[in-house]
């Protein structure tokens, strides 16, 4: 069967990960409801919450029309009235709709209050092109890190989706939960038991020794995918899986910098004031100058076109070859580019 | 003549899929058209159906396994007699036609 029990883990789809970490919060607070499109008897546009509805009821997940703006702002002043509303909003770039409650209202309110109330918000929505076009394919995950009193997460896995989910549920804060459409269709094991993964918390998802790359999402496997290729070639990549955007673990990508000496960071969404341009800053402010590179998104809108959107978007060839010519300039640079040249 | 049913390359972006229920049990004859066994992608259900008539064998697969995609799930024959190989061997794949619902 598909249950590990040696290691107390049992293989799931990405779904299923984020159906049980709600499930089990739902069954601990009975303050969490879900709102959003298509959340109820259909069970989640992605199926995250097939079963919920039938357990917990209409009262618990509801549907709410295409009103993103709306659905937010119930969501937050539900929050303020002390409920824990896990709103869904399908595809992140109709997250901006739902800006002025999220950003004016619920990730101000504590603040505004002198921590008399709080929003205990949970927005989850998905970034990521996947064959969908201009307006149902970017990541602006960046654009929210900015924000004082935002929480931004984004997994790779599902047994991260799981513990930050978990955690997600039961923050003081609005936190937003990024999943990127491609890494549903990818299962993985996910503890049986009952355990959360801290908000701030990154992860190191290979060892190496030549240079860091550190991104989040799907872009992950692409670093993996770019860091097996380096291999073949003589380079020894270190690859850290970022998790939480805010808080951001820059002691963990500072202490691998410290290392390997050069950083690549690597995002799907716009480089430009994005993930990566704020990793590499916290980093050299952490532990002095760093030799980095940032690869993210072409300056231009993703595509329905795939071979258009195949071009935006960063693969591993295009990281691969950002590593190389970050490392020819690195004071490594004669001891490492015969490896590859 | 002996056939393995290998998970098919049915949903695009999927390299992986879980069994979810077998329509028969070893002996039972297919015809064209019937349905052999479910699987389950992250948001869609796969109905693979004989595209061959053959015996169902061996089930290499039980419902809540993983497989990826062309690994062995089951072994047909074209007759209930025929010696089955050892290990999932390398047979002729079996011609089936699949549903994404």
């Amino acid at each position: 069967m598909s249950d590990n029990r040696a290691n107390g883990t049992k293989k799931m789809f990405f779904r299923e990960a984020i159906a049980k970490a709600v499930r089990e919060e739902m069954t601990h607070n009975s303050r969490i409801i879900i709102l959003g499109q298509d959340v109820g008897a259909f069970g989640g546009s992605y199926r995250e919450f097939d079963g919920l509805f039938a357990e917990f009821g209409a009262a618990r997940v509801r549907d709410t029309p295409v009103a993103e703006n709306a659905s937010i702002g119930i969501g937050a002043g539900a929050a303020a009235l002390g409920y824990r509303p896990l709103v869904s909003i399908t595809y992140m770039d109709f997250l901006m709709l739902g800006f002025d409650p999220l950003i004016n209202y619920a990730a101000k309110l504590r603040y505004k209050t002198a921590g008399k109330l709080t929003a205990p918000l949970v927005v989850k929505t998905t970034a990521g092109a996947l064959a969908q076009g201009v307006a149902h394919s970017q990541c602006i995950e960046a654009w929210l890190m900015s924000v004082p009193g935002l929480k931004v997460v984004a997994p790779s896995t599902p047994a991260d989706a799981y513990g930050l989910m978990k955690t997600a549920l039961r923050a003081d804060g609005p936190v937003v939960y990024v999943d990127h459409k491609r890494l549903f269709p990818i299962p993985g094991e996910v503890p049986i038991a009952e355990s959360l993964i801290p908000l701030g918390q990154a992860i190191v998802r290979r060892s190496g020794s030549d240079v860091t790359l550190a991104s989040h999402g799907y872009m992950v496997r692409i670093a993996l995918e770019a860091a097996e290729r380096l291999d073949g070639e003589g380079l020894s990549c270190e690859v850290i899986d970022l998790r939480s955007l805010a808080p951001l673990d820059v002691v963990t990508v500072a202490k691998s910098v410290a290392k390997t000496g050069a950083l690549v960071t690597l995002e799907e969404g716009q480089p430009t004031c994005g993930v990566g341009v704020e990793v590499a800053a916290r980093v050299s402010e952490a532990s002095g100058p760093v030799l980095s590179a940032r690869v993210g998104a072409l300056p231009a809108p993703v595509s329905s076109n795939p071979v258009f959107e195949a071009a935006c978007v960063p693969d591993a060839t295009r990281l691969v070859d950002a590593v190389k010519k970050l490392l020819a300039r690195s004071p490594r640079a004669k001891e490492l580019s015969p490896r590859w040249s | 003549m002996i056939y393995s049913l290998t998970v098919p390359a049915a949903v695009p972006g999927v390299e992986e899929i879980r069994v979810l229920e077998w329509h028969g049990e070893p002996g039972k004859v297919f015809a064209v058209g019937d349905l052999i066994v479910e699987l389950e992608t992250h948001k869609a259900v796969v109905e693979a159906r004989a595209g061959q008539p053959g015996v169902l064998r061996a089930i290499k697969a039980d419902p809540g396994e993983w497989r990826e995609i062309g690994l062995v799930l089951a072994l047909f024959s074209d007759s209930a007699d025929e010696t089955l190989p050892e290990g999932d061997g390398s047979a002729t794949e079996l011609v089936i036609e699949f549903d994404v619902i």
